[in-house]
């Protein structure tokens, strides 16, 4: 068993750090409060590769493994989540599901540019009728000559505003059940779709949120990931690692709590010493430190697992239910410790409890990671 | 098309020192990193090298773990290092490191135009490595540099010095000691941390070089600094003054 990281995974890290330092920390309460996508940062982080850590060099990655790229989202959402999320959700998954599925030329027309970080990827599966339930999708695709054309609505999709390319989910063949839905690759400029309404959010407020609308939208039947039919099982295997990436995201979250309720404990004086001295806040403190370790395990062996090619879905549905879970509960308790100060806008914590709430609900709500980890535990 | 040498330090990162509750200082969870100076250097080598072509040479004297030091200034846009290892090289004393780094680019290295070294190391801060080992080379050394650039045949750099801003020429091959102002480091992105450890390193063992001589300087103790507050008030007149003499006098602070 071996517990360290590689030198290169923790060079990394601290180049992330000081990157976040230099480029996020400055601009994360503004981006925050205006909810604005900073394309300047994303710039940057194109600069250095940061946008395809774990898709091979000859598809314009960076040709890392991906715990690699977990700590690389760690380390952001440490700074800002919404950063953390966007690069988790554009790399881990939708970068991740053309390289896994995609063809030779689906991997050269949209992979590379993306994986170079010229534009970012979303993942369209939610529509507003089905959520947890998959099933109960209504966009539909038609083979029409050379074209599928699709048709419907898709809601709450992240990157929805700002995305280059989308990865579509439809019915092909909605008797055919399980095996009746296809995953499609939507350029931004295909003819019939739309973004349709920006959602403002509680949290996660710089990151962009938005409907998609299909209305006859065509694209070339080249643009069909995989075969068809195949659409259900390629969205939750770009779930089981997107949920390893919402872990890290919430690790970073976690950390950031535990940073600033440190910082603050020690030096904010009530009854003539620091609040820190009280074992009513120290244990608070622990508790967190704690959970935080143990969040950390849980992801990083679910990536590992996912690194050796070994099943992972159980795994990474256990990190991502227990690190959005401790990060929720532990960014109340940091607002807490903070008092007065951690309510108000400005306040770190204030943004990280807002940021928290949502880990817990998308790429799967808490009670659908029960529902995963259950499934295979009583199997 | 110039050689450029640049030699650092791995240091400990003085962020991860904690003082135990007896006072002393708490190495026991320290990681390390490239001295904040020697990162200049490590930077100026590799901006001459991308602005006029040449080569560009990371050069390091410490302890064998420090493996992870080597990668980083290899991904610092270096394109080989030299890697001076021996597990008696944890406390070296600057006599010694220049000798050292000395003995290696004169039998090794050989052929070079620009030395950089920081001006001075990050845990240290003795100024003397670069100064020394220009000595030992016999070549020109320029310290205080903030900017530097490089012709055919000589190099033209700015020192700050007490007065204001000096420059001066030297012929090559020369050392230039620099201070931070000379740049702004690169942080690597992903691409350059994985290639770097795919780039040449020579290793150098104790057994390659000549005998080292015994240290110059002997450390007797080392201990945390500590900052007491005594919570006294002083006004500014000329009573106050007195008062506050009176008080440093009691503490022993003056005699």
């Amino acid at each position: 068993m071996d517990f360290k990281f590689t030198e290169e995974q923790e060079l990394i890290r601290k180049n992330v750090r000081e990157f976040c330092v230099k480029n996020v920390e400055p601009i994360a309460v503004e981006i925050d409060e205006n909810s604005r996508h900073p394309a300047e940062l994303f710039e940057k982080l194109s600069d250095g590769g940061w946008m395809g850590i774990p898709i091979p060099l000859e598809y314009g990655g960076a040709g890392a493994d991906f715990l690699t790229g977990i700590i690389v989202v760690e380390e952001l959402s440490r700074s800002c989540a919404s950063t953390g999320f966007t690069i988790s959700t554009h790399a881990g998954i939708v970068c991740t599901m053309i390289l896994l599925f995609g063809t030779e030329e689906q991997k050269k027309n949209y992979l590379t540019p993306m994986a170079e970080g010229k534009h970012l990827g979303a993942f369209a599966l939610t529509e507003p009728g089905a959520g947890t339930d998959v099933m109960a999708l209504t966009t539909a695709a038609v083979l029409e000559g050379n074209d599928y054309v699709i048709n419907g609505t898709k809601t709450f999709t992240s990157n929805g505003p700002t995305a280059g390319t989308y990865l579509v989910f439809a019915w092909t063949d909605k008797s055919a059940g399980r095996k009746g839905m296809s995953t499609f690759i939507v350029p931004r400029e295909a003819p019939g779709f739309r973004v349709g309404e920006h959602f403002k959010k509680m949290g996660l407020r710089s990151s962009q949120t938005s409907e998609l609308i299909f209305k006859d939208c065509r694209v070339p039947k080249n643009n069909l990931l995989g075969k068809e039919g195949a659409g259900l099982p390629m969205a939750m295997a770009g779930f089981d690692g997107g949920r390893i990436g919402i872990a890290a995201q919430c690790i970073g979250i976690l950390q950031a709590a535990l940073d600033e309720s440190i910082r603050y404990s020690k030096e904010r004086i009530q009854f003539g010493s620091p609040i820190a001295r009280n074992q009513a806040i120290a244990w608070m403190i622990a508790d967190m430190a704690t959970d935080l370790s143990a969040a950390r395990f849980l992801a990083y062996h679910a990536a590992w697992l996912k690194d050796q090619k070994l099943p992972f879905s159980k795994e990474a549905a256990m990190a991502k239910l227990y690190a959005s879970e401790a990060a929720m509960r532990h960014t109340v308790k940091a607002v807490q410790i903070h008092g007065g100060y951690g309510y108000c806008k400005g306040a770190k914590v204030e943004r990280l409890m807002r940021d928290a709430k949502i880990t817990e609900i998308y790429e799967g709500t808490s009670e659908a990671m029960r529902m995963v980890i259950s499934g295979t535990v009583l199997r | 098309m110039p050689t450029v040498i640049a030699c650092f330090k791995w240091v400990i990162d003085e962020a991860y020192i904690r003082r135990n509750p007896a006072g002393d200082l708490d190495f026991s969870s320290v990681d390390y990193k490239i001295g904040e100076y020697d990162r200049n250097a490590i930077e100026e080598a590799a901006r001459l090298k991308e602005a006029v072509g040449g080569k560009a040479i990371a050069v390091t004297v410490g302890m064998p773990e420090a493996t992870k030091g080597v990668k980083d200034a290899l991904s610092r846009g270096t394109d080989e290092a030299y890697f001076i290892a021996d597990t008696s090289f944890g406390n070296l004393d600057s006599s010694q490191t220049s000798f050292i780094l000395a003995e290696v680019i004169r039998t090794k290295i050989q052929q070079y135009d620009i030395i950089l070294c920081g001006e001075g190391s990050s845990d240290l801060y003795a100024q003397q490595v670069g100064p020394r080992l220009a000595e030992h080379l016999g070549i020109p050394c320029i310290s205080f540099v903030q900017k530097l650039s490089v012709s055919k045949d000589q190099l033209v750099a700015e020192r700050r010095v007490e007065e204001g801003i000096e420059v001066v020429t030297a012929p090559l091959p020369s050392l230039v000691t620099v201070l931070p102002d000379i740049n702004v480091p690169r942080i690597p992105g992903v691409k350059d941390t994985l290639m770097a450890g795919k780039k040449p390193i020579v290793k150098i063992t104790k057994d390659d070089l000549p005998p080292v001589s015994e240290p110059m300087l002997r450390t007797i103790s080392l201990t945390a600094s500590s900052m007491e507050r005594s919570c006294e008030r002083f006004g500014i007149d000329a009573a106050e003054i007195a008062r506050f003499v009176g008080s440093l006098r009691k503490k022993g602070v003056i005699a």
